[in-house]
């Protein structure tokens, strides 16, 4: 399944039997790392605000798309709140990776990121950040990079694309 | 000082600000503004354009800046600051034992310092940060805090001298493998107090 995560409403494709495409409904809320989606309910964020089965989601998903204005070499804060409400989908406990202690897996799935980073004046040093913020990103979800691409206008994104 | 933890108390982002005032005399002005929700009033930015220096303090999340944070600097950037002089310093601890995985997060926060042409000071990045709000006693320069009082003095000396320096990456003094083994006690011990198994820790949905 493809999981496409993106702070752009009108996307050239929507929703299909292996897409699943999330957007901001306007009620997302911040996590407040309470840390419940790890020791009190194992799995899933306690926020029921439509957004708290991402863990789930992501561990159902072989290809992860995000689609977001670069912001200060981030992503944006919608697109970075999913992601930050989905930390179920890895462990609370560590494991050393290339020498560096990161999280365990708790899904056996590789995600491979695409990462689709939009606006006009994107600085030399803001690409740099986003792409090392994907990378990772991919390591700490022990997965794989597939692309990080700048675009200029989000109306570049093309449907045939994804 | 602001505090961009998302938690409302007890959080080691709070916990660091603590440690740093220590470093300053009585006659340096400090004020503490919480950031923990996604919006921050027009008054209390407009505000910050009084300080010679912001110094935020937060937790590193999915290796970026948690996202409240960052919907209150793209509001910041929105308002816009009058006073260019003010120089931006930052502390970002996360759970990971090597300070050096903030650096991310740093560069972010330098990048908007960028935008909002706001002068870039310095930035610490802390490992073992999920040991600090329970250290709260333990005094820097010693046991766990030693490398953190040495980075906090670096920090308070350019904070005073309005100065730049590089970026320090530190870890709690404590072993690595110690440092995890406590973490996952502590994970055993949580999910004990909610009424589950320790098992419940690995449930996949």
């Amino acid at each position: 399944m493809k999981l496409v995560i993106s702070d752009v409403d009108n996307l050239p494709f929507s929703s299909s039997e292996d897409t699943v495409v999330i957007k901001d409904n306007g009620k997302i809320h911040n996590c407040i790392g309470c840390f419940g989606c790890w020791v009190k309910n194992p799995g899933q964020c306690l926020i029921k605000d439509g957004y708290e089965d991402m863990g789930k989601k992501l561990s159902i998903c072989s290809e992860l798309i995000l689609i977001s204005k670069c912001t200060y070499g981030s992503l944006s804060p919608f697109v970075k709140n999913v992601l930050d409400r989905g930390i179920s989908y890895i462990h609370p406990n560590f494991v050393i990776r290339n020498g560096e202690m990161h999280h365990k897996r708790r899904y056996k799935n590789i995600i491979k990121i695409t990462a689709y980073f939009y606006g006009e004046d994107i600085s030399d040093l803001e690409k740099e950040t986003a792409e090392k913020l994907i990378l990772a990103n991919s390591v700490n979800f022990d997965g794989i990079v597939k692309e990080v691409v700048f675009l200029n206008n989000v109306d570049e994104l093309r449907g045939d694309s994804f | 000082m602001i505090n961009g933890s998302p938690k409302k108390c007890k959080s080691s982002s709070g916990a660091l600000i603590n440690d740093l005032k220590t470093c300053f005399s009585s006659d340096i002005y400090i004020k503490n503004y919480e950031f923990s929700t996604p919006k921050v009033s027009d008054n209390t930015i407009l505000e910050l354009n009084d300080f010679d220096s912001l110094v935020f303090s937060f937790p590193l999340y999915v290796d970026g800046i948690p996202s409240h944070l960052l919907s209150v600097l793209c509001y910041m950037e929105e308002i816009g600051f009058k006073n260019k002089n003010i120089r931006v310093y930052c502390i970002v601890n996360s759970g990971f034992y090597e300070g050096l995985q903030n650096r991310i997060a740093i560069n972010i926060l330098k990048n908007w310092c960028n935008k909002v042409g706001l002068k870039w000071g310095l930035g610490i990045g802390i490992g073992g940060g999920g040991a600090l709000a329970s250290m709260e006693q333990c005094p820097l320069f010693k046991g766990p805090k030693k490398s953190l009082g040495k980075a906090f003095k670096e920090l308070s000396d350019n904070i005073i001298k309005d100065a730049y320096a590089e970026d320090i990456f530190i870890s709690v003094n404590l072993p690595r493998i110690a440092y995890k083994l406590a973490a996952e006690m502590g994970w055993k011990s949580k999910i004990k107090e909610n009424g589950l198994t320790v098992k419940d820790l690995d449930r996949q949905l």
